[in-house]
């Protein structure tokens, strides 16, 4: 349950952990501003390097980070096959016809079961995948028997490729910045430094502060409602309700049957905490100290410093 | 010189059921008062009429002479700390410090001074360990230490605990509760919800509520010669007070009455 509340937050000692949480969102904003204006390969390599460098000197797994890039994986594996699809530019590397026939589409579904029996086995998922896909182009490329009831030609130009690995180093970079801000930062922390960084917004009427007191009652509550939810199911098993099995409209009444208890108990629980928030002299918008407070040190200006040095850079780079 | 006066109130959540019934009471600074009822009687009711959470329908109350309303209920709400029953609902902080330093916070205490009085008041609940961890993995009594710390850094004249010490295991209550004995010496008036009679018996006065009407509110010593009070509202009476009751002896009775009050 404490995985949903402290997120993808990993307790550590790191660089990163000392950091200001401030500095390290606009950091972040800015180097993904700077990746954003690279506009070839070696530059990018360059900003990997510095990424990996990054990720060194924060004593970040990379591990840890690769997991992290799990949840975008189908992006990326669309940008590819995007890109060298429609891509038509530089010189043309492979041309090839790729044939729907009896054969070739029996053989992907051979591919496919196979794929998915091996997957059982639960290691190597990724690589799994890839020779997956592979496989299906050289069936699609050299099954070329019988009468094809479809057929198209794919060209593959040099340019197809060079994007889509640009386009991809550059998504793996943004998302190196973004979990190492979110792996070494804690949620009521990301949530105080935004609340910090909004605060002018307050001349146009935005309370950053009730904004962030919001967030953080919820991420409060999270692991509060998930543990309701496991009562409300675990009443309903002991008087006969099975969860596990039947038709899709059987699931459905359950489901709401948790849902409908769910949420007369997260009103009645809110309506609670606005009392006791009330009781205890909270008033929306007015003035307030705080407990939690957030300090620079020396480690911020150093940060701040390389950052900047990288924004910078990046700007030369489109300038010249 | 009353602290808190209630001036015939009633309320109602809806239109079948009143909550109170035209309560009239007169609360002294200093006082030290518990208030017992069956499940409904209208104890939280009343708790929350008197910190302007519940506006009633008629009647009118009164807080250090202060006539309580929508204008005047955060000024008076200073004067007012309250601890509710439910203390998983009443956990605003992300951390124990972070719920403690709540209402402070809202107070404008500077920090530093927020900051020695989480450490003594954490202190005295027994939960200075505990000041970092998040509310999910604390106890039902943990949580509720964490609820009262929170209201006594308030500093607030008068105190409602609304059956705030009924998860709190025997050692924890009884040292709190004489914390609370040395705050009500020092003036701080005491407004104690409970279901535990021994714990009543520490009040000077009793208030017992009974389908939403005060079905009497007198001092404690005078209260424990009318057992019949404690039965016909279906209270518990302590096992001496049982005794006395069956017993013909007028000096016998008079000794476990004594013994009642010192206990
Ligand atoms: N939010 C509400 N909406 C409608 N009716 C309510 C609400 N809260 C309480 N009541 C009703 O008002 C009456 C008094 O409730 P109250 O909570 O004051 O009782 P109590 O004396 O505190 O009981 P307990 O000993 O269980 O805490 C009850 O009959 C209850 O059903
Ligand atoms: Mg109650």
């Amino acid at each position: 349950m404490n995985s949903i509340i402290i997120g993808q937050y990993i307790p550590g000692k790191g660089f990163f952990y000392r950091l200001d949480p401030r500095t390290k969102i606009i950091s972040v904003l800015f180097l993904m501003i700077a990746v954003f204006m690279l506009e070839n390969i070696t530059q990018l390599s360059i900003a990997l390097a510095a990424a990996i460098f990054i990720l060194l000197i924060g004593q970040i797994s990379i591990i840890k980070v690769a997991k992290g890039l799990r949840a975008i994986f189908v992006l990326l594996i669309f940008t590819f096959v995007f890109q060298i699809a429609l891509n038509t530019e530089g010189k043309i590397l492979s041309q090839a016809t790729l044939h729907f026939n009896l054969y070739s589409v029996l053989a992907i579904v051979l591919a496919f079961v196979f794929w998915r029996i091996l997957l059982r086995l639960g290691k190597f998922k990724f690589l799994l995948f890839l020779a997956f896909v592979f496989g299906v182009y050289f069936i699609l490329r050299y099954v070329g028997y019988g009468t094809d009831f479809y057929s198209f030609s794919l060209t593959i130009y040099e340019k197809g490729i060079e994007m889509s690995v640009f386009v991809i180093v550059r998504i793996l970079i943004i998302i190196t910045f973004t979990t190492v801000l979110t792996l070494s930062t804690k949620p009521t922390d990301l949530t105080h430094g935004i609340e910090c960084l909004l605060r002018p917004l307050k001349k146009i009427g935005f309370n950053s502060e009730d904004f962030a007191l919001i967030i953080s009652l919820s991420l409060r509550y999270i692991p509060t409602i998930f543990d309701e939810a496991q009562k409300i199911m675990a009443a309903q098993a002991s008087r006969g309700a099975d969860f596990s099995e039947g038709k899709l409209k059987d699931k459905l009444k359950q489901i709401i049957s948790l849902l409908v208890p769910m949420f007369i108990i997260a009103f009645m629980r809110s309506e609670e905490l606005a009392d006791a928030m009330e009781s205890r002299n909270f008033v929306p918008g007015q003035s307030r100290t705080r407990i939690n407070v957030l300090k620079f040190s020396m480690i911020d200006v150093y940060s701040g410093v390389f950052t900047l040095l990288c924004f910078a850079g990046a700007i030369v780079i489109k300038v010249i | 010189m009353s602290i808190i006066s209630v001036k015939d109130v009633s309320f109602s959540y809806n239109e079948k059921k009143l909550g109170l019934k035209n309560v009239n009471i007169e609360i002294k600074k200093g006082e030290w008062i518990a208030i017992l009822g069956h499940n409904g009687s209208g104890k939280s009711t009343l708790a929350k009429t008197l910190v302007g959470l519940l506006e009633p329908q008629s009647g009118e109350i009164l807080i250090d002479q202060v006539l309580l309303n929508d204008e005047s209920a955060y000024e008076l709400r200073k004067k007012i700390g309250i601890v509710f029953q439910n203390p998983d609902n009443q956990f605003v902080g992300v951390t124990v410090r972070d719920d403690i330093a709540f209402g402070m916070e809202n107070l404008c205490i500077p920090r530093e001074e927020m900051l020695e009085k989480i450490d003594f008041y954490a202190q005295k609940v027994g939960m200075k360990e505990y000041l970092d961890k998040q509310p999910s993995n604390l106890s039902g009594g943990q949580k509720q230490r964490v609820a009262i710390a929170g209201i006594l850094a308030m500093h607030s004249d008068i105190l409602i605990f609304d059956e705030a010490t009924s998860m709190l295991d025997p050692y924890t209550r009884s040292d709190l509760i004489e914390y609370i004995k040395t705050l009500n010496k020092e003036g701080l008036t005491i407004i104690m919800i409970t279901h535990d009679v021994n714990e009543a018996l520490l009040a000077d006065r009793m208030l017992i509520l009974n389908q939403g009407e005060v079905y009497a509110f007198e001092a404690t010593n005078d209260l424990l010669k009318k057992p019949e009070v404690f039965r016909e509202c279906h209270l518990e009476l302590p096992v001496a007070l049982e005794v006395a009751s069956k017993v013909e002896s007028q000096k016998i009775k008079e000794k476990l009455w004594e013994y009642v009050l010192t206990k």
